[in-house]
């Protein structure tokens, strides 16, 4: 039964693939709704179906191996090629070191006889996220591209379906695989695809991003294979799974994997766009927005923070893990800060999700079990009101022809649903009870015993709230204006509802949630699972508890007096005071200025540009990072 | 059973108290500035008349971001009086302010926009100081639960002066006293244009008021926790907190905001820290 959903869940979104390649455009949006629907069903029958390994053993292994090694083969001569042709001569060189490690590994590492596929819960985790949001966005994306392509005289569709759903099937091979070998496969099909759709626009600035996005992931691409290769000939470790048994043995086993299980983390940090790689992911932000809620929530930057999970056993309580905690509590502040100063909508949620995968990754680091169940949660959560946050924007940009936050302001009268759905992942993103904060509670009070990481969370969580709360004020407040037609398409406004009501209902059901898939995995990680108590509505562990039920009951209050009271005193419409320089012959809503001319009062938020603009922060970022990338190759610190 | 009888005596005595204690802001600050000033009760007036009044709004839906401040703020009164989680209870209450800014924000009108940026510019200064707070608890008790501090036999403020100075400002800062009462007041200190209410009136206003007075609790609750051990000396130090509050904001002028987020990032940032490595450093534990 098993061995058939993990079969399907890749063999399903290749057959989608070649479907949208051989089939109309026409037709493109019943894919996309069957798409939707298969995929929810495959991966909550996944779900449903319990843990468990699938091996893949001979005869079938031997086919399966040598479609790997011609698909490993063919994506390097893909990025030979294309880096050749349009002559980038860095990534060029990153492609040739691939080559040669490829032969390498081939050469002198010795063949297995099996491959598998492991479904833990953090796998079964992942699966929901890819299938069930990356499959909303390309069921978004057929309401959305049209009108995108018809902007930019482009007739791409095909070739933008095909790479979104072969993405999605790559995503599902990468988080169910534990042999090493194919899970590096699947990693550099991600990268892969990232590259295509990044460069979709084949403008220059679409393709020198596209590249950039390659080059990067191939550095840590490169991390990795050395990585595998060292425990492959030195430890004979070929699984994700022999890491965590070999870790387990003893101390010294321990401290000898400090090194590879460190390149491993860097092809994830690269993969999630940590600093110093983190170029790539606002880069990406040039492609249709689809792409960047794919590449943001559900696939790319999801593959970095899940192996790193995976690799918690490797430096749990180890100085690498205190390594790597600050590393990503370092990120975590340095991109609030630098969310805080952008104008771009796009900008703001790209550094955003920079910043909560470091906080991600800071909760791996740290190790407890509280800390690990917290990263796990925040995947989850992040997945979800990312997706969701970025799909809005894209329809706010088709409906108000900016991505400017300071255009935005108005929007609750233009477009109310739309806007009341992006509030919604606003404030799930920064207020109780929903998930997202209740993980950042959980991984504070998991961090407070290490003194460097628990002051970079309290200032980068400020810092969130600032550029969160600037932007919610600004799309709810109200304008006279009202110049906006939003086109109501059932593909649009569907998953984002679908995406809405997730926020809502896994933040309801979050401790059914954490009791069937986080506390089992976190088990498996560590051996313990955390200290939590309680029941459905309340969280309570050694050091803390939260009534999340509360927060949820009085929020409902805080609507039902507001309906009931809403109508008890006469409410009275009137224009805003102007200070008495109303132009009360006009439209009442514009300065008189000193000419006797009118103005219109623009006033418009914070950014702190000269404190936290990029120009000021990132090369202070790259240094700092850099540095603690090689304290951690270094084997750590023993803070 | 007991718990219900509290719940509804922190519902009715805290806005009491919350309005005399407005009122003795108001007598004092005329005394200070030569003048009578009004009855003691005034704030209670105040409320009383904006009930009465049409309730004025620009916007459908300003009154449900009220609303919101005010039950969010009972709540963080709520669970301090539970003895709930401290950094639980610091983000429920920016549930409560960030709903006011998003009230002022959503009126659209350019005074309220001003007041609000300024006040998100005010989260960004005093919420670090809040969460440093909450850690310095933790360090010294084992949790985050406030219950472990009031069961504790000496005061916090023995192993945390430091961090008391920086609540102190944060105390000035919230409730947006001079020299940090940028957000409220745009062009002189007129009643009508206050920052990010300057589209409330009637009830609209009428709530935010009484929520403020709840906030005076809740705020001075704060204070009151670094003397828990004796709730009588934490009552006084509360109070003592409040005057002196007063009394800065009567003998100082409003501030730029970029002064106050450098003196908030650098000054209160740093003795907070301070006092946090101390305590790891030394590793002491309430008792």
């Amino acid at each position: 039964m098993i061995e058939n959903t993990v079969m399907l869940l890749i063999i399903v979104p290749l057959l989608f693939s070649l479907l949208f390649v051989a089939l109309p455009k026409s037709l493109y949006k019943y894919l996309a709704w069957a798409f939707f629907i298969i995929g929810v069903v495959l991966s909550v029958s996944l779900v449903l179906g319990g843990t468990g390994v699938v091996s893949v053993e001979e005869p079938n292994f031997a086919m399966f191996e040598n479609i790997v090694l011609v698909l490993e083969v063919v994506v390097i001569l893909f990025i030979l090629a294309i880096s050749a042709k349009y002559k980038n001569w860095p990534t060029l060189g990153l492609g040739i070191i691939s080559a040669a490690l490829f032969a390498y590994t081939y050469a002198n590492v010795p063949g297995a006889e099996s491959a598998s596929f492991n479904i833990d819960q953090l796998s079964q985790l992942m699966i929901l996220i890819v299938n069930i949001v990356g499959t909303a966005i390309i069921l978004f994306a057929t309401g959305y591209m049209d009108q995108y392509e018809e902007h930019r005289h482009l007739n791409r569709q095909r070739i933008f379906y095909f790479t979104m759903s072969f993405f999605l099937a790559a995503m599902n091979g990468l988080v169910m695989s534990d042999t090493l070998g194919w899970l590096y496969l699947f990693w550099e099909l991600t990268t892969l695809c990232s590259f295509v759709l990044i460069s979709y626009n084949m403008d220059e600035e679409g393709i020198n991003n596209g590249f950039r996005a390659l080059a990067l992931n191939l550095v840590g691409g490169v991390a990795m294979s050395v990585g595998i290769i060292l425990l492959a000939t030195k430890y004979d470790i070929s699984s994700l799974t022999g890491i965590a048994t070999y870790a387990g043995t003893d101390a010294v086993a321990l401290a000898a994997l400090a090194l590879p299980v460190a390149l491993l983390c860097i092809g994830g940090f690269a993969k999630s766009a940590q600093m110093p790689f983190h170029s790539w992911l606002l880069g990406a932000m040039v492609a249709p927005t689809p792409v960047s809620a794919l590449l943001h929530s559900s696939t790319m930057v999801n593959a970095g923070v899940f192996l790193i999970v995976k690799l918690v056993p490797a430096f749990a309580n180890t100085s690498l893990g205190t390594a790597i905690a600050v590393y990503g509590s370092f990120t975590f502040v340095i991109c609030s800060a630098l969310a805080l100063s952008q104008r771009n909508a796009k900008r703001v949620l790209a550094y955003s999700t920079i910043a909560n995968l470091g906080l991600i990754i800071a909760s791996a680091g740290i190790g407890t079990p509280l800390a690990v169940a917290a990263s796990m949660m925040l995947i989850l959560f992040h997945a979800i009101s990312k997706g969701l946050l970025f799909l809005c924007t894209g329809e706010i940009e088709h409906t108000i022809g900016s991505r400017d936050i300071e255009d935005m302001s108005g929007l609750i009268n233009k477009a109310p649903l739309l806007t009341s759905i992006a509030a919604l992942g606003m404030v799930s993103m920064l207020l109780p009870p929903f998930g997202v904060l209740l993980t950042k509670w959980v991984s504070m009070e998991a961090a407070s015993n290490n003194p460097v990481v628990i002051v970079f969370l309290v200032l980068g969580s400020a810092l969130t709230t600032v550029y969160y709360s600037k932007w919610l004020g600004t799309i709810l407040s109200s304008s006279m204006d009202k110049n906006a037609v939003p086109h109501k398409k059932l593909e649009t406004y569907f998953p984002l509802s679908v995406l809405g009501l997730s926020i809502i209902g896994t933040s309801i059901f979050i401790f059914s949630i954490y009791d069937y898939l986080i506390k089992p995995q976190v088990a498996i990680l560590l051996g313990n699972a955390p200290n939590v108590t309680g029941q459905a509505g309340q969280f309570a562990s050694e050091i803390g508890a939260f009534t999340y039920a509360a927060i949820f009951a009085v929020l409902a209050l805080a609507i039902l007096i507001y309906l009931a009271t809403k109508n008890m005193f006469t409410p009275r419409m009137s224009s805003y005071y102007m200070c008495g320089e109303n132009n009360l012959e006009r439209d009442r809503l514009m300065f008189r200025n000193g000419l006797c001319s009118y103005e219109k009062s623009s006033v418009s938020n914070i950014y702190l540009q000269n404190i936290f603009g990029e120009s000021k922060l990132t090369t202070f970022g790259y240094a700092i990072s850099i540095i603690l990338i090689v304290i951690a190759l270094a084997g750590g610190v023993g803070l | 059973m007991n718990e219900i009888l509290t719940i509804i005596l922190v519902l009715i005595v805290a806005p009491i108290i919350g309005c005399l204690a407005s009122g003795v802001d108001r007598k004092i600050t005329a005394r200070l500035q030569g003048r009578v000033g009004p009855p003691l009760l005034q704030p209670y007036y105040d409320v009383k008349k904006l009930l009465s009044k049409d309730n004025m709004v620009v916007n459908s839906s300003q009154n449900f971001y009220v609303i919101v401040y005010l039950v969010f703020i009972i709540l963080s009164l709520f669970m301090l009086v539970f003895k709930q989680d401290f950094l639980m209870i610091i983000f429920v209450y920016t549930v409560a302010s960030v709903a006011l800014i998003v009230g002022g924000m959503s009126t659209g009108s350019p005074y309220a926009r001003v007041g609000s940026s300024r006040e998100i510019m005010a989260i960004l200064s005093y919420e670090p100081v809040l969460i440093l707070y909450a850690l310095a608890i933790y360090l010294l008790t084992g949790t985050f639960k406030l219950s472990a501090l009031l069961d504790a036999s000496s005061p916090l403020l023995m192993y945390t002066p430091l961090i008391f100075i920086a609540m102190i400002v944060v105390l000035n800062i919230k409730l947006k006293k001079s020299p940090f009462d940028y957000s409220t007041s745009h062009h002189g200190h007129q009643e009508l244009v206050k920052g990010m209410t300057t589209e409330y009136g009637g009830p609209g206003f009428a709530t935010i008021e009484i929520a403020h007075f709840y906030e005076y609790v809740f705020l001075t609750g704060l204070i009151f926790l670094f003397w828990a051990s004796n709730p009588i000396i934490g009552v006084l130090l509360g109070i003592i907190a409040y005057l002196l509050i007063i009394v800065i904001d009567n003998i100082t002028a409003r501030v730029y905001w970029q002064w106050m987020l450098k003196l908030s990032w650098t000054v209160l940032l740093i003795i907070s820290i301070v006092n946090i490595a101390f305590l790891y450093v030394s590793g002491v534990k309430l008792a």
